[in-house]
């Protein structure tokens, strides 16, 4: 069984600021995602968790 | 769209890059794919596996503002719908401009059945609502 903590995020709820490194295939570099940036070009945002690269998703 | 996907994994960044250029698969892949290698977003999100060390398939939408809208986790056996997500993604989009009114669950694009400012007199008569 997975042994998941809830962090208490909920729905509705403001998602507190994070940040993490990305690799960019359109730029074909590493890069930034910012919450922050993304309120601050006023757009959506869908995050895509997985467990691992070089598996199915 | 106005929209950004991006993947995150527990994977670093050269990972990201070497699975990219390896896997004919993601060929078409434009979104930026996001390293989590201490698991602390995850966790932010409620998915990491402390058992594994890896973060469970789950899939947030946060709206323009930063509010978290829509959560769903799937275990590590299950894949995604897409299709189920965009429908999702739309409804959000739409519901952030028509705040008087709802989107059912057969609802799939604009143009679609809502219900209208539901309230004392639909209790009962969702049916009729819907026109079913």
């Amino acid at each position: 069984m997975a042994e998941t903590h809830c962090a208490c995020l909920r729905l509705g709820e403001k998602v507190p600021e994070f940040q993490l490194t990305t690799y960019d295939p359109v730029k074909d570099d590493f890069g930034t995602f910012s919450l922050a940036e993304q309120i601050a070009k006023k757009r959506w945002t869908i995050l895509f968790f997985y467990p691992a690269d070089f598996t199915f998703v | 769209m106005g929209c950004d996907v991006v993947t995150v994994s527990t994977d670093t960044h050269f990972v990201h890059l070497a699975w990219k250029k390896a896997e004919k698969e993601l060929a078409a892949v434009k979104y930026p794919m996001a390293s989590d290698p201490t698991g602390n977003v995850s966790r932010l999100f409620g998915v990491y596996d402390e058992t594994q060390g890896l973060a469970l398939r789950g899939t947030f939408v946060i709206n323009p503002e930063g509010v978290l809208l829509n959560a769903e986790v799937n275990f590590y056996n299950m894949g995604r719908n897409i299709d189920e997500l965009m429908r999702k993604f739309k409804a959000n989009v739409y519901l952030g401009k028509k705040t008087n009114e709802v989107c059912p669950s057969k609802w799939r694009d604009e143009g679609d059945k809502t219900l209208v400012n539901p309230g004392a007199k639909m209790v009962g008569k969702v049916h009729e609502a819907l026109g079913q």
